[in-house]
């Protein structure tokens, strides 16, 4: 009896906050999202080498006979035998959507996997690629591609691995009696440079232009030929590292105080430091390992979701779980379609080139407009 | 600018006399006044250093601080003051030595266990510019939840305290960015005063600080020596301040204690001369021990030194009359 007003006035106030988290901009910046994702899936399903009218296509993307059929999202998600369904259908879902899910999946990977590591370094220049995560895995991937031929099918386990072992080079550098932001930048550069020249190495052993050109389209990221296939190798690894940087928020919103801070609130700051990268690079290995290489993802977005929302981590990585996949794809229509409308050729160029088009202007507005860029 | 200014000054006085008030009401739930008595801390034959350099600072000193006291260090620019709050904080790695806080050693406490008992603010904070007060404040019950922990109705009524305490009510809703660095202060006092700690070590809290927001600190230092069982240990760069405000007073020249005491027996016109290295004038008066600084001493004045420090203080006021001259 005496119990009840208490616990109501306890989800009141809990309801408030919650509310809190989800303020008007938030909500603004999700939904514009989600706009500007469902706007360049329905443009991607639209065009394509089978011709079929607009109308057709979005008939096909809305067909109930797919989107209520469990079979399909069996043979989709779990990879069993695809049911029968009419060609339009079959072409929207079984080669043009996947690549629009495969897009979702890595921006949300990148933007994520770099407002972590922005949090760890407490520099909002960082991301997966200063960290040297690119260019262990982009090394990697030139080894197998000029060297270990026959492996080429693990490449994405490959890439993820040179990633993680190219971050744990970068950390152990970075080791003196503990980590700091600045170290940590500085090692991933080193590193970054180094192996970023073993990559230009690898070029001349290359022994036909097709390995040559593979190889760039791994370096530079790209959707091309993208399936179910790795959307059914990304979501997993997604789901986890979204959850783990959901669930961490906090941690990184008290990192944000300063290690010293931290330290004498009673966080073991190396631990989470070590953790929470460990998160970072899970991420950005998802997405290399379906995507490549995708520049600046991982740095403009976390950049633009905080220039919304504040850099209450909180509402940053719901903010970048959403924007990540909205710039991804969004850029990934300008690769695949960009070509046809200047050009007039089918050419497609890798999804990497469209978002550095993007990101390298982006960056050069917010140095001219800001005072001080560097620390949150 | 400046109307602002005093303005604010008005309206603060108020809110430490409402503030104390309310203390007086029953900030205290009874219970804790009761079987809580002060933390007993004491650091044993203590050597703290920095990695970088082989030599410590800090070379086997020994420090007793009173429970439920003021104690404040001090010391010149570089005499290890800094240092040892670090040390005592585990913000430093001993090289040895150990520290004890009731009875046990504070390296056999995990982290968290440590944040609860022993709360610290630094000399230089950072923090976003957009994050608001009240989640600012809130930080400070990190050490008081688990991992997946939301904020409990105790964490909300802990930072509820805090705020009234270090006077920052009308700022609740503000971002911190836009406070000035006086307020910005006293909304990382009240952090860390969040953190509901028996010990509070604060690391120069006054220093760059405008007279108005100093003696807020104060105050707040003060309400927390009268009001409850806090030991509280806070390097001070002045000494007036010092003597005014603190039960001890530890004086500390290279690295070493030098003088530890209450303020009347530490504040000498003989050790602001060996320590500061000034010629002094120092009157006892209600507030504590005052010093008018008179000049500063060199290296040649240390003939004069030795054979005034026979004579110690009456010898003093001759210094004086001699540099009035």
């Amino acid at each position: 009896m005496a119990g009840e007003p208490v616990t109501e006035t306890t989800t009141t106030t809990r309801r408030e906050r919650w509310l809190d988290w989800f303020d008007g901009s938030l909500i603004t910046l999700c939904l514009g999202s989600i706009a500007v994702i469902v706007a360049g899936g329905l443009i991607q399903v639209s065009f394509g080498a089978f011709s079929m009218s607009i109308v057709q296509a979005w008939q096909a993307v809305f067909n109930p006979e797919v989107i209520f059929n469990v079979r399909a999202w069996e043979a989709f998600l779990l990879g069993a035998d695809v049911p029968e369904m009419n060609t339009q259908s079959l072409i929207v879902w079984n080669i043009r959507l996947p690549r629009v899910f495969v897009g979702i999946l890595v921006g949300m990977n990148l933007a994520v996997s770099g407002a972590i590591f922005q949090a760890v370094t407490r520099n909002e220049l960082a991301s997966p690629f200063i960290l040297g995560v690119s260019s262990g895995a982009g090394l990697m991937i030139l080894l197998t591609l000029v060297v270990f031929g026959g492996l080429a099918a693990f490449l994405p386990l490959i890439a993820s691995v040179g990633g993680a072992l190219a971050f744990l080079i970068v950390y152990a550098i970075a080791w003196k009696n503990g980590t700091s932001p600045v170290r940590l930048v500085l090692a991933g550069v080193i590193v970054g440079t180094v192996f970023g020249s073993l990559q230009t190495a690898l070029f001349f052993f290359a022994d036909d232009i097709g390995v040559v050109q593979s190889a760039i389209a791994w370096t530079t990221g790209s959707l091309t030929g993208t399936d179910w296939d790795q959307v059914r190798m990304a979501l997993p690894w997604t789901a986890v590292a979204m959850l783990l940087a959901l669930i961490s928020s906090r941690q990184m919103n008290v990192l944000l105080l300063g290690e010293n801070t931290a330290k004498s609130l009673g966080m073991s700051v190396e631990k989470v430091r070590f953790a929470l990268s460990g998160v970072a690079v899970l991420a950005a290995a998802a997405s290399i390992a379906v995507a490549g290489i995708v520049g600046f993802v991982g740095l403009i977005v976390p950049h633009m979701v905080r220039n919304i929302v504040g850099s209450n981590y909180k509402k940053l990585v719901i903010g970048c779980i959403f924007a990540g996949p909205a710039l991804m794809v969004a850029a990934d229509v300008g690769a695949r379609l960009g070509m046809a409308v200047i050009a007039g050729s089918d050419t497609q160029i890798p999804v990497g080139i469209v978002t550095g088009l993007i990101g390298g202007p982006y960056f050069l507005y917010l140095m001219r407009r800001q005072d001080k860029m560097g620390e949150i | 600018m400046r109307d602002e200014q005093t303005l604010e000054t008005d309206s603060g006085l108020e809110t430490v006399l409402e503030r104390e008030s309310t203390l007086t009401n029953g900030q205290h739930d009874p219970d804790a006044e009761s079987n809580c008595s002060a933390s007993e801390f004491a650091g044993q034959d203590l050597v703290i250093g920095y990695p970088s350099s082989d030599e410590p600072v800090i070379n086997r000193e020994s420090i007793h601080v009173m429970p439920g006291e003021v104690t404040a260090l001090v010391g010149p620019n570089g005499s290890g003051k800094s240092t040892l709050l670090k040390g005592l904080a585990d913000q430093l790695a001993l090289e040895d030595g150990t520290i004890m806080l009731d009875g046990k050693d504070i390296h056999s406490l995990k982290t968290k266990e440590l944040a609860r008992e022993l709360g610290l603010l630094s000399q230089e904070n950072v923090s976003p510019n957009s994050i608001s007060v009240e989640e600012l404040v809130g930080h400070g019950r990190y050490p008081h939840r688990g991992f997946f922990d939301s904020l409990t109705d105790e964490d909300r009524r802990a930072i509820d305290r805090a705020i009234s305490l270090a006077g920052v009510d009308h700022l609740r809703e503000r971002e911190v960015g836009s406070l000035s660095g006086g307020q910005k202060q006293l909304v990382w006092i009240a952090m860390v005063l969040a953190q509901e700690t028996n010990v509070l070590l604060l690391d120069e809290p006054t220093t760059f600080l405008d007279l108005h927001h100093q003696l807020e600190v104060m105050e707040i230092v003060e309400t927390l020596r009268d009001q409850s069982d806090i030991t509280v240990v806070v390097v001070l760069h002045d000494i007036d301040q010092a003597a005014r405000y603190a039960d001890h007073m530890v004086a500390l020249k290279d690295g070493s204690i030098y003088a530890n005491g209450s303020p009347e027996e530490v504040v000498t016109e003989g050790l602001l001369a060996d320590v500061f290295e000034i010629d002094a004038d120092v009157q006892p008066t209600e507030r504590g021990p005052q010093i008018t600084p008179i000049r500063p001493r060199h290296d040649d004045d240390d003939d004069q030194d030795s054979t005034e420090t026979g004579t110690d203080t009456e010898s003093s006021p001759d210094n004086a009359t001699k540099t009035d001259r």
